[in-house]
């Protein structure tokens, strides 16, 4: 979730103004090796090769551009090309894939791909999130 | 690609894998993604506030994980980390304390111009025997590890 100091100037989303395909600037970090043993140890799995799925990096600019009331994970892909190593610099280009409602509540689908410096394909992610999380909380505490 | 290893085929069971999960291992997640502040994953109001839950919850991702780490030692990671696939939607919270077991069947393969895509059903439970994620998963092999067609 983007922290902007002070006032917020990011737009309030308006799900029906969305646009499928809006492109969103490239994000950049460099992988440490802290991330990879932290993610490791919190699934438990030390041959887990891809620590960037715990980075949200698909929705990460869409949070630098918009505000909203939150979200609910609904659905994950995750396609693997190559497992990303420490200390490389990952490009991460995100934009809207999709949007739909469901039984009143609205998705919206990103969908990102991450290269790393050496021009290496590491992954693609596409998530659908639930923009009215409360509705979820009530359903699961039934 | 050296040695064909292994076969895969229709009606193949996937071997689980089982996580027993604490508010440590989330913490863990979510500071491996950069998220340091409070969110609904790691902080108990944050939950109360934006999901209307009692306590926190795991990110989905984390089963996408559990997932991916049973399809890895399925297809085995020189395969799998290259040319895998793992797709689920979430259906029940998962939350500190429970203990969720991803399983799999593979239900399709599926001849493409490098090899072949075999196709697996994934499902979550938990202890309670509640689905918690379904969806699917998958990974390009070699022919050589598909049965002859036909």
């Amino acid at each position: 979730m983007a922290h902007v100091e002070g006032e917020d100037k990011r737009k309030l989303l308006d799900w029906d103004a969305l646009e499928v395909g809006e492109m969103f600037d490239t994000f950049s970090y460099v992988l440490t090796q802290q991330m990879i043993d932290d993610f490791r140890k919190g699934v438990q799995d030390p041959e887990a090769a891809f620590p960037t799925i715990s980075g949200k990096v698909d929705t990460v600019q869409y949070h630098v551009r918009y505000r909203d009331s939150g979200s609910v994970n609904a659905r994950c892909c995750f396609q693997f090309y190559n497992p990303p190593v420490a200390g490389k610099r990952i490009t991460v280009q995100s934009w809207i894939a999709d949007k739909y409602a469901r039984r009143g509540k609205n998705y919206i689908c990103t969908e990102a791909v991450s290269v790393d410096e050496d021009g290496r394909l590491l992954d693609r992610v596409i998530t659908h999130e639930l923009k009215q999380p409360s509705e979820v909380g009530k359903k699961w505490e039934k | 690609m050296g040695e064909v290893k292994r076969m895969f085929k229709v009606a193949d069971e996937v071997p689980p894998v089982s996580k027993t999960m604490s508010q440590e291992m989330i913490n863990l997640f979510e500071k491996s993604g950069g998220k340091t502040g409070p969110s609904q994953f790691t902080d108990e109001a944050t939950a109360r506030e934006t999901l209307g839950t009692k306590g926190t919850v795991a990110s989905g991702r984390m089963s996408l994980t559990f997932a991916s780490e049973m399809l890895r030692r399925y297809f085995g990671a020189d395969l799998y980390n290259r040319n895998g696939i793992v797709d689920l939607r979430f259906l029940r919270p998962v939350r500190p304390g429970d203990t969720i077991t991803m399983s799999g069947k593979v239900t399709a393969v599926t001849r493409l111009a490098n090899g072949g895509r075999v196709t697996v059903e994934v499902t979550g439970t938990n202890q309670k025997g509640d689905t918690t994620a379904i969806g699917t998963g998958g990974c390009i092999v070699p022919s050589l590890s598909l049965p002859p067609e036909e």
